[in-house]
């Protein structure tokens, strides 16, 4: 089976997926209470409220909304946000944001593997003693803490208590990198925990199950040292499994940032959704919420694609 | 080889069952359709045992579960006690079902693990309103005691505290339940230890004994299927083969697949040469059978007849029919 | 005749008895969570506390163990025990409902897509990747923002918040709990005593109900008490983003509202930001539990 092949078996329900979910969305502006043109601006003239009602197609009917709204988008066009003193272009607001909870993410995810390989070999190599257990049970409670409640104490303890960091607020990185990184610790290790944890226990579990192959036993009888064998013949082969799942994690934790964002106040695109539902600008968060749902889709798919190209196994089974 | 055909039919006798030109067809994907049996032909008389033999992926497991509408054949009909099942409604077809029984292959998955075996016996009956909480519990004892269960250690018992023998048991104790006329036994032994197997076969055959049952064994095994069959029927790439009593189809091999078949029962003696009639290579796909007939792809004997026409069967000697162009020894 | 069965021959392999998965400390501290959680939203009438919603203007922000507020509380003066106690009726009476009805909802799909498969299956199994394409955060947060919402001209009365929430929450949970229904019910319903029963004359929903349902609803139940924990962090998120329920009423409500004077009485954020987490874990724990020991008798069967 061809790689062309592939990408299409996928790509096509991915697109049909993205299709339905955004009109569904659309159907959602329909379901409001009144016209979206007045919520967005409740102090506007009636000239003003058809204005923007025809720029952004609700003029129309269902279909005729999403179609409007699909094809701009589509074209790169991403609306606005209507305010009173007038508008502002919600394409740049999302250059100015996405960059930001990208850099958020990254940096969670870089700490959480950081903290995650060696506790999870280390776990694994010792299977069942006094510190796997600990480590296994720690993270066990851990990977279910909620991360709303791990930010609130964390700015509870190091902000206000101990006052070494501000509890809110977001500084660039190309403005003051130090700034930037002070900034960011307690967004990211919110984040960063729960991940960590739940890296922790899928490393443990696979590099238990490679340390009972043969392979392993035989590089081991070759006389090969413990630190070497774990590193080389156990810890590659399932470094793949804790990718990928790292790289799965990339879509939910779009979702995860908007609670954290609007905690600590960072300009990312889950404060924008935060702040389109606050001013009521239910069009642009629309939009917002359709863009988060088609990265998620995206993102998966693709992981899904590399992974079947680049592991023989699954291209094998599947094919 | 392998063909169609109805020349083994019997007209006369007392006949519990006759399928004719019984096709299966599965869609799998758009185009592509798995021909698992095409237009297999037999009847069945009370008290006979039918072997079908065969190797895996030939059909035969499919035709016994098509014989009771599991799920609904695509061609051809299927008459029972008389009745035709293939036209008959819903709920015609489930007063049918507890006159045909079905054994099945895996006895640890044919008993739900969550029933106690009391509960798995049982279930026919309440599906059946046979009797109340009494008689149902006195039946679920006769039916152990006849399986060769002590109903005081089993009855409380979950299936997976059990060998696949004993699984076998209880499902044949819960076969009987609703005194079946006919039985499809598929493969019923063939998941067991060969220690195992035997008890099995005695069992069946007790069974069939008491209960004047008329079975349909279903096996790839014809050392098992020499044990148990009046009659063996050999099916390849869902079709009919041979059909003979078991002891002319060994002694008197007709058919070059049925020949290799018997060529690879394993016989314990060492110094008996090793047979070099064994068939080469993987039968063919059932998505794109052979024309004419089916198994000239792997005959030794083959010619341009076989795949021009479809052999019919015919019979070569009283009782022993073959669908073979060129017969062994002709 | 009879051959005193577990003598016989054929017992080579031994009788397996049933071993029970080790009960680990924090099974019991997570009951002892559970029970406490549900004892508080159950009698938590009957305790000594002032009414949650009415403020004591002579303690503002005092904090806990003051003699009449156990709990302190908050800087507006509500008492933080009475708003916990009632929190926690509210959180667990929304995250029970939405679980059991839409776990009810998505396990019945679910099994009977895996049972009767067809197209049936096909538009259930594309439902449920096009609600799951959507991260659970957002998606009830879009409908939420919707179908609750709320200004000036259009008020939405905290019966109908709560409803609205209960309802997203239940969309949201449907395709999580049937997918995992499904992709059982398929495993379960290839075993052969499925069949066996169709060929005994059983009726489709007698095999469902007798046969299939008892055998997925473990898998059902593990993930569904993951599910209430996802469905309380969800509920303390849309609080907190200001959609969620208002005015205190749920942990998550507490959380939002605590949130601006943290540097002044900080038991206003870190008591319902532990009852949350607390409670989650706690949820997870049974989950696991149920999921060890579903593997154990998945391993004997």
């Amino acid at each position: 089976m061809n790689i062309l092949r592939q990408l299409l078996r996928r790509l096509i329900p991915m697109f049909s997926i993205v299709v339905i979910a955004t009109f569904l969305l659309s159907l959602l502006m329909r379901l409001l209470p009144g016209d979206p043109a007045a919520i967005m601006i409740p102090n506007g003239s009636i000239d003003q409220q058809i204005e923007i009602a025809k720029e952004t197609g609700l003029d129309r009917g269902l279909f005729g909304y999403y179609w409007k709204w699909f094809s701009d988008v589509f074209t790169g066009d991403f609306g606005k946000y209507y305010l009173n003193g007038g508008y502002r272009d919600l394409g740049g607001v999302i250059a100015d944001t996405l960059p930001v909870t990208l850099m958020l993410i990254i940096y969670a995810q870089i700490v959480a593997l950081t903290i995650a390989i060696p506790l999870g070999l280390a776990s694994a190599y010792k299977e069942g003693k006094r510190f796997d257990r600990i480590t296994s049970t720690v993270m066990f409670t851990t990977v279910s803490f909620p991360s709303f409640a791990l930010a609130l104490i964390f700015s509870l303890i190091f902000a206000v208590n101990l006052g070494w960091v501000d509890p809110i607020g977001y500084v660039s990185p190309s403005e003051n990198l130090g700034e930037h990184l002070k900034l960011m610790i307690l967004p990211v290790m919110s984040l960063a925990f729960g991940l960590a944890s739940g890296y922790t226990r899928l490393l443990r579990t696979d590099v238990i199950a490679t340390l009972k192959d043969d392979y392993v036993t035989m590089a081991a009888s070759k006389g090969i040292s413990n630190r070497r064998v774990l590193w080389r013949h156990v810890f590659r082969p399932s470094s793949t499994t804790l990718l990928t799942s790292a790289a799965l994690n990339m879509g939910g934790l779009i979702g995860g940032t908007i609670v954290i964002e609007t905690i600590f106040v960072i300009p990312g695109i889950g404060y924008e959704i935060f702040y389109s539902i606050g001013a009521r600008q239910v069009v642009a968060m629309q939009t917002l919420i359709a863009l988060i749902s088609i990265g998620y889709v995206f993102f998966n798919t693709m992981v899904d694609l590399l992974t079947q190209i680049t592991d023989p196994r699954t291209r094998e089974r599947r094919a | 080889m392998a063909g169609s055909g109805k020349a083994h039919m019997r007209p006369e006798g007392d006949v519990v069952l006759e399928v004719n030109d019984l096709v299966v067809e599965f869609k799998l994907g758009k185009n592509q359709i798995v021909k698992a049996v095409s237009g297999v032909s037999f009847d069945l008389i009370r008290g006979e045992t039918l072997a079908v033999v065969g190797e895996s992926g030939c059909g035969k497991s499919t035709l016994g579960k098509a014989i009771l509408q599991l799920p609904k054949p695509t061609g051809g009909s299927v008459n029972f006690l008389s009745k035709e099942l293939t036209t008959m409604g819903k709920k015609e077809l489930r007063d049918m079902r507890p006159a045909m029984q079905m054994i099945f292959q895996d006895p640890v998955s044919s008993l739900d693990p969550r029933l106690p075996v009391s509960e798995v016996i049982a279930e026919p009956l309440r599906v059946w309103n046979r009797g109340n909480e009494v008689e149902i519990s006195a039946k679920i004892d006769e039916l152990l005691l006849a399986a060769n269960l002590d109903p005081a250690v089993v009855r409380d018992r979950r299936s997976y505290e059990f060998s696949g023998g004993q699984c076998q048991r209880i499902s044949i104790a819960r076969s009987l339940a609703l005194d079946p006329t006919m039985i499809i036994c598929d493969e019923p032994v063939s998941a067991l230890d060969v220690s195992v197997q035997a008890q099995i076969l005695n069992l069946l055959q007790d069974m069939k004994d008491r209960y004047g049952l008329t079975l349909i064994f279903i096996s790839h095994d014809l050392a098992v299927v020499k044990a148990v069959s009046t009659r063996v029927m050999v099916m390849y790439l869902g079709k009919v083969c041979e059909v003979a009593p078991p002891e002319e189809l060994y002694q008197n091999t007709k058919h070059h697949y049925t020949k290799a078949l018997v060529g690879s029962v394993p016989i314990p003696d060492p110094d008996r040469p090793i047979s070099g009639n064994l068939i080469q290579g993987e039968p063919p796909s059932p998505l794109n059978p052979p024309s004419g007939c089916r198994f000239r792809t792997r005959c030794p004997q083959a010619s341009d007849l076989c795949a021009q026409e479809e052999p019919q069967l015919r019979e070569v000697s009283l009782g022993h029919f073959v669908a073979c162009h060129h017969p062994v020894g002709e | 005749m009879p051959d005193n069965s577990l003598s016989s021959t054929e017992t080579a392999e031994p009788v397996v008895k049933t071993k029970k998965p080790r009960k680990t400390i924090g099974f019991y501290l997570a009951s002892a969570w559970i029970s406490l959680v549900m004892f508080l939203a159950l009698f938590g009438w009957v305790l000594p506390t002032p009414q949650w919603d009415e403020a004591s203007y002579d303690n503002l922000g005092v904090a806990p163990f003051h003699p009449s507020h156990i709990l302190g509380t908050t800087n507006d003066g509500y008492d933080m025990m009475a708003s916990i106690v009632n929190g926690a009726k509210i959180s667990i009476i929304v995250s029970l409902v939405a679980v059991l009805i839409g776990g009810g909802i998505g396990s019945f799909i679910g099994i009977t897509a895996a049972y009767f498969r067809g197209k049936y299956d096909f538009a259930v199994t594309m439902i449920f990747n096009i609600m799951l394409s959507i991260p659970n955060l957002v998606l009830s947060l879009a409908l939420l923002s919707v179908l609750a919402y709320s200004d000036e001209n259009n008020p939405a009365s905290m019966t109908r918040r709560v409803v609205v929430l209960i309802i997203s929450l239940i969309i949201v949970i449907i395709p999580i709990l049937g997918r995992i229904a499904r992709g059982s019910a398929l495993q379960w319903g290839s075993r052969e005593f499925v069949l066996a029963s169709k060929s005994m004359g059983s009726k489709n929903f007698f095999i469902i109900r007798k046969h299939i349902l008892p055998n997925v609803a473990p898998a059902i139940l593990a993930i569904g008490f993951l599910a209430v924990g996802s469905v309380i962090i969800v509920e303390g998120s849309l609080a907190l983003l200001g959609i969620g329920i208002p005015g205190g009423a749920s942990w998550g409500s507490m959380l939002a509202n605590g949130r601006g004077n943290i540097e002044y009485s900080p038991h206003e954020v870190y008591l319902p930001a532990l009852c949350i987490a607390f409670t989650v874990i706690s949820f997870n724990w049974f989950g696991d539990y149920v999921r060890v020991k579903l593997d154990k008798r998945e391993s004997k069967i």
